[in-house]
């Protein structure tokens, strides 16, 4: 049974970090209220040039710098149309993701399934061979994300630009006149959301699979937005969302390694289920505030009547 | 007609404090200021005054930079720097109480403050925010919590929130946006007070205000604005009679609307022990109970955010009531569908016809249909009658005098008078036993809104009674045949018409009597 | 920022420049589209040749974008349909994935008598695609569930039960490949003789026409553009909401349903794992380019179409990915949202000092 325990929490954090990086990405941009359904393109782009970048011998560090670019490349696309264009916010995120599955598609069609050397485990570095199991097949990327999560955290709670941003989310006129300009804040906040949709992404070639498919990403994207609902936009939170949608997807291999006999693909749509029960049980008529912010997906216009 | 400027308060040779010229601005379509100006001088409490949609607020708003004018200079302490947006009005001392409060809701009044003062360049904290705002709450004689979170808080508490986040700012020019709507006499003198000493200090004051009698005790001069012109420019408050001052702001005087005679018919609506929840979950009516007879009005006075909108919304069906009675004419209408309350006679005009009666987006006949289609008036059980819809629209349009659009117009492009008209014209037709108007004729000019009251009068002539809920007591005066309060979800009790004084209503309004 | 120029919303819209924004924005978007195709190494000339003379002017070519356009009517109607009642209809591939499984299901199980197998299909793909949305249309109803999210959700989720069953009971025994077993004839919709077009043409026709009436002339139709406008007030003014919002959005899926039987039984004959791809992004850009207008959905879908026939072409003889359909959608569907912007308001340039 610790083996078992162990084993799991070994694995863990390969299924856990993606989609907590990715949700961060999307609280920030949600927290200055722009709805933002763009990670599946944000990480697909991520993915791919983190490993292209990497087959290209630059080395995994570069291509993990590379992925976090792709994504805020893409997410830079998304502000423009949403902040500058004024584009409806849901119909911009979905296009965003055609053209990130688009370009991945097309440009990394040549390289596909050739594996690379990605981010090395803790073990296999210098300094690290001693470490326990546990950790030593964990990567740098364990505590550097940690460390991005209470950033996040300590940013939006505490920090005075933290306020600013918040306050755009919940009324961006009461922002305005305070002095806030509301476009710099949600194109900063959908930018840094790109950021980390890419370094998401970057995890799972450069970090995870250390080799690139086409599709890789496969609906994780769209999980993160509902993990963002029901972890109420809270940064902390979304770790625990992570865990429980990661932790139940980490589960269904190492119960196969154990020689528990169920099928595959029915283990893999578990998590999915669990989301959408977890989501439908916190939703806002059967509980407190829903925590949305309260300008979400809504277009402020200064020149308005109001 | 215009007044001479004196300027006694004028220190010689300093140039004014803000001034406007020629300020044109349109919002697509509509002209709301047509050449306005506005010369404000240091050392100076000046009352800006008019009627609802004369351009008052938003000249001021063109002052503080959050509407770009479409013609015309806004030259602030003589620096002919053109402000690109509010935050470059504050950095050049403009400070504006906005009367749709500029506050973030789900943030504290601490939050709220830090994040105006950091907007304005002082690097504050929210500790240290929240410690100034008690210092001068107490200097004003003002209750409040500045750790509270500002969705929380009544409308007054909001009120003397937002005036001390302006106050901390230390504008050199404050613009007050009727500051003393919701405030206590007692708090309403103090703010005004203090006001009028910072302007002796050598600050500069705007008060935007529609009650006379503050005009006439705190301001030095006093600009009257009508239909977004200026037309009393700046003339010394000593000296000037008030009702001038408000037959400048009005026009030619209005024929009093004839008052309806109290003659109640059989009983009709009689509601008990209703109760409502708000969303977040905070009580909004409260064991509300009241009477109505056919024939009469019932005048609903409060200030805002007392339950009104949940009380509308729970009679026309939106919200699900938490207990009570409502009985219509003996039916029981608490868990009624919509549907079933219309056929029972129940018609609403909403405070926001957009909000929950019309559809901007539809055509004039789509929306005068939008309540008949279901009961087969258009059409048969599967088909709608198009012709025939137009045809109705045609005739309600002319009978109605509602101008700016033929029946294929969308009704985003009405004139919120000829909107409102046109609603009523739906609302007040057969079969209407008991109307329910909430603030029917706000934001509405004169003319509109005698015309509103007109067809609430004409419906009540015929025997349908009518419950009137508004902030606008002299909306409730001229209508109603008896009068009541709401106040935190509770009604006064009611009292004839005939009884009613301003200072009486006053006193119940902030919950003193 | 932006301080340069100053928006200012319109009240009225004209039609012109309505038009002209839509066009502007649809000609820069395949402009761009072009540019990038050109970068990728298909040579300027060819463009002209694949993408309209071997996809609408050659009868060969005609044939197949017509055979494309098929589903993509059925899921461009269907995610219009849910729009008109303001619900987000992103789970089109969820609902087409189970209308394939019916229709396999029903093939596989031999069910009913020879001649009534295709009717049977073709009415439990609808049936299952409407169930598969009913799911998150109660969520959303009862509890306020985003179905934006559920219906995601739900799409993954049938994606996995296909992959489930074809590397499980329906896995063809012969081939051995994740794919059923292919169908018999009985269970085939018909050829019309032209190239792969069968008669999955007149059904998509007939969803076309149906919902055109139903929108233009019936009670229903009424409703549904009172809710779309303003579901407050259609609530208040006595209108059944709640039905239909249901009538629409049950709709929504059993169309989704039905282009996941007609895929399988019109073209590919059998169920796999690729079928249902890039539908979503596809019946998104067709409701939206079509304003959720039916006959505007047959036409968005007939260029659609072209372009996946174009698609097949340039994968086979430039070698670029079948992904480039879904990269040129983006691209177009950004450029016509941003030039958008040109109609919904007033650019004014800022006075200057």
């Amino acid at each position: 049974m610790t083996d078992f325990f162990l084993a799991w929490l070994t694995v863990l954090p390969g299924y856990v970090l993606p989609l907590l990086l990715a949700s961060l990405g999307v609280v920030l941009s949600e927290r200055a209220g722009v709805l933002n359904l763009c990670p599946e393109g944000f990480m697909a782009v991520g993915a791919m040039t983190g490993a292209l970048i990497c087959l290209a011998g630059q080395g995994p560090w570069l291509g993990v710098l590379g992925g976090t670019a792709a994504g805020l490349g893409l997410s830079a696309v998304f502000g423009l149309a949403v902040v500058v264009f004024r584009v409806e916010q849901t119909l911009a995120g979905l296009a965003t993701v055609a053209l990130g599955l688009g370009i991945t598609g097309v440009l990394g069609r040549s390289h596909v399934q050739k594996p690379f050397d990605g981010v090395p485990r803790l073990s296999e570095t210098s300094w690290g061979a001693e470490l326990p199991r546990v950790l030593g097949q964990q990567t740098l990327m364990l505590p550097l994300a940690l460390l991005l999560l209470l950033l996040v955290a300590w940013f939006l709670t505490r920090s005075a630009a933290g306020l600013r941003l918040r306050a755009v989310g919940e009324d961006p006129g009461a922002a305005d006149v305070a002095g806030v300009d509301v476009q710099i804040v949600q194109l900063g906040a959908v930018l840094t959301s790109g950021a980390f949709g890419g370094l998401a992404g970057a995890y799972l070639s450069v970090a995870s699979a250390h080799v690139w498919v086409e599709g890789m990403v496969a609906g994780r994207g769209w999980v993160v937005i509902a993990l963002v609902i029901f972890a109420r936009w809270r940064p902390l939170r979304c770790l625990a969302a992570a865990l429980l949608f990661g932790g139940t997807e980490a589960l269904m291999p190492r119960l196969q390694a154990l020689g528990v006999d169920f099928p595959v693909y029915l283990g893999a749509m578990l998590p999915y289920v669990l989301t959408l029960a977890v989501l439908a049980l916190t939703s806002t008529r059967r509980g407190a505030r829903s925590g949305a912010p309260a300008a979400l997906g809504l277009s402020y216009l200064r020149q308005d009547k109001h | 007609m215009h007044f001479p400027h004196p300027g006694p308060q004028e220190a010689p040779g300093r140039a004014p404090a803000l001034l406007l010229r020629g300020i044109d601005k349109s919002f697509d379509g509509h002209r709301a200021l047509d050449g306005a100006g506005f010369r404000l001088d240091w050392g100076e409490v000046h009352a800006l005054v008019g009627e609802n949609g004369a351009g008052k607020s938003t000249i001021m708003n063109v002052a503080t930079a959050v509407y770009a004018a479409d013609a015309g200079e806004v030259i602030v302490d003589g620096r002919d720097v053109p402000l690109r947006g509010p935050a470059d009005a504050m950095a050049a001392g403009l400070g504006m109480v906005h009367q749709h409060f500029r506050l973030v809701g789900s943030f504290t009044v601490a939050e709220n403050v830090a994040l105006s003062l950091r907007g304005a360049g002082q690097k504050v904290s929210v500790a240290e925010a929240a410690r100034l705002l008690a210092a001068r709450a107490a200097e004003l004689g003002f209750r409040i919590d500045p750790a509270a979170r500002v969705d929380e808080l009544s409308i007054a508490e909001r009120q003397r929130a937002e005036i001390l986040k302006v106050l901390l700012l230390g504008a050199g020019t404050l613009i007050l946006d009727e500051p003393t709507a919701v405030l206590t006499a007692d708090e309403a003198q103090a703010l005004l007070t203090l006001v009028r000493q910072l302007a002796r200090r050598g600050r500069a004051v705007v008060l935007i205000t529609h009650k006379l009698r503050e005009v006439a005790a705190y301001s030095d001069r006093i600009t009257v604005m009508r239909q977004g012109r200026t037309v009393l420019d700046a003339a010394p408050a000593e000296g000037l009679a008030m009702d001038e001052v408000a037959r400048l702001a009005v026009g030619e005087m209005p024929a009093a609307a004839p008052r309806i005679a109290a003659r109640p018919g059989v009983p009709l609506l009689s509601i008990e022990g209703l109760s409502a929840h708000r969303g977040d979950g905070s009580r909004a009516l409260d064991g509300l109970a009241l009477e109505l007879a056919e024939g009469e009005v019932l005048g609903i006075a409060g200030v805002g955010g007392n339950g009104q909108p949940e009380l509308v919304d729970v009679l026309s069906g939106l919200r699900r009531p938490g207990g009570g009675t409502i009985r219509l004419g003996g039916a029981d209408l608490l868990t009624a569908s919509p549907a079933a309350r219309r056929d029972a006679g129940l018609r609403v005009v909403p405070a926001d016809r957009f909000d929950s009666a019309m559809a901007p987006g539809l055509s004039l006949a789509e929306n005068l249909a939008l309540t008949g289609v279901a009961s087969g008036r258009f059409g048969g059980r599967w088909l709608v009658d198009r012709r025939k819809m137009r045809r109705e629209a045609e005739r309600l349009i002319a009978d109605h005098e509602v101008r700016g659009g033929g029946p294929a117009t969308p009704a985003s492009l009405l004139s919120g008078g000829n909107a409102q008209k046109l609603l009523l014209a739906r609302e007040v037709s057969d079969g209407a036993r008991l109307l329910v108007a909430h603030s029917p004729s706000r934001g509405l000019d004169l003319r509109a809104t005698r015309a509103v009251h007109g067809a609430i009068a004409e419906g009540v002539a015929r025997g349908m009674a009518c419950l009137l809920i508004s902030e606008d007591l002299e909306e409730i005066m001229s209508l109603s045949t008896r009068v009541c309060v709401i106040n935190n979800g509770r009604l006064s009790a009611p009292m004839p018409a005939s009884e009613v004084t301003p200072e009486r209503l006053g006193a119940l309004l902030v919950g003193h009597a | 920022m932006l301080d340069g120029a100053l928006l200012v919303r319109r009240q009225r819209v004209p039609l012109r420049l309505s038009a002209a924004s839509y066009f502007g924005g649809l000609l820069f978007g395949l402009a761009l589209a072009a540019l990038i195709l050109v970068q990728l190494g298909v040579p300027t000339a060819a463009l002209w040749q694949e993408f309209v003379v071997q996809t609408f002017l050659t009868s060969q070519g005609l044939g197949q974008t017509v055979t494309a356009m098929i589903p993509l009517v059925l899921v461009g109607l269907g995610t219009a349909l849910a729009l008109r009642v303001q619900f987000w209809n992103i789970g089109i591939e969820g609902q087409l994935w189970l209308g394939a499984m019916a229709a396999t299901w029903v093939s596989i199980l031999d069910l009913g008598p020879e001649p009534l197998r295709l009717p049977l299909i073709l009415a439990l793909s609808m049936l299952a695609g409407a169930l598969w949305i009913a799911l998150p249309l109660a969520l959303k109803l009862l509890w306020d569930v985003s179905e934006v999210i559920s219906t995601l959700l739900l799409g993954s989720i049938a994606f996995f039960w296909v992959q489930h069953q074809l590397f499980g009971a329906w896995r063809d025994g012969k081939t051995g490949f994740p794919t059923s077993p292919t169908l018999d004839a009985a269970e085939r919709l018909p050829l019309l003789g032209w190239g792969q077009v069968h008669a999955g043409l007149w059904l998509a026709l007939a969803a076309v026409l149906l919902a055109a009436m139903v929108i233009g002339v019936t009670r229903l139709g009424f409703y549904a553009r009172a809710v779309g406008a303003n579901r407050r007030a259609a609530r208040a003014a006595g209108l059944p909401v709640l039905m239909t919002v249901a009538v629409f959005v049950l709709g929504s899926g059993a169309l989704c349903g039905l282009a996941g039987a007609v895929i399988v039984t019109g073209t590919e004959f059998r169920l796999s794992q690729s079928i249902g791809a890039g539908y979503l992004f596809s019946g998104i850009i067709i409701a939206y380019l079509a304003r959720s207008n039916p006959l505007a959905v047959l036409v968005v879908s007939f260029l659609l179409g072209g372009l996946y026939t174009a698609g097949g072409v340039l994968k086979v003889f430039y070698g670029i990915s079948e992904a480039m359909v879904l990269l040129v959608q983006g691209v177009v569907l950004l450029s016509v949202l941003c030039a958008q912007l040109f109609a919904d308001y007033r650019v004014v340039a800022r006075r200057p000092a």
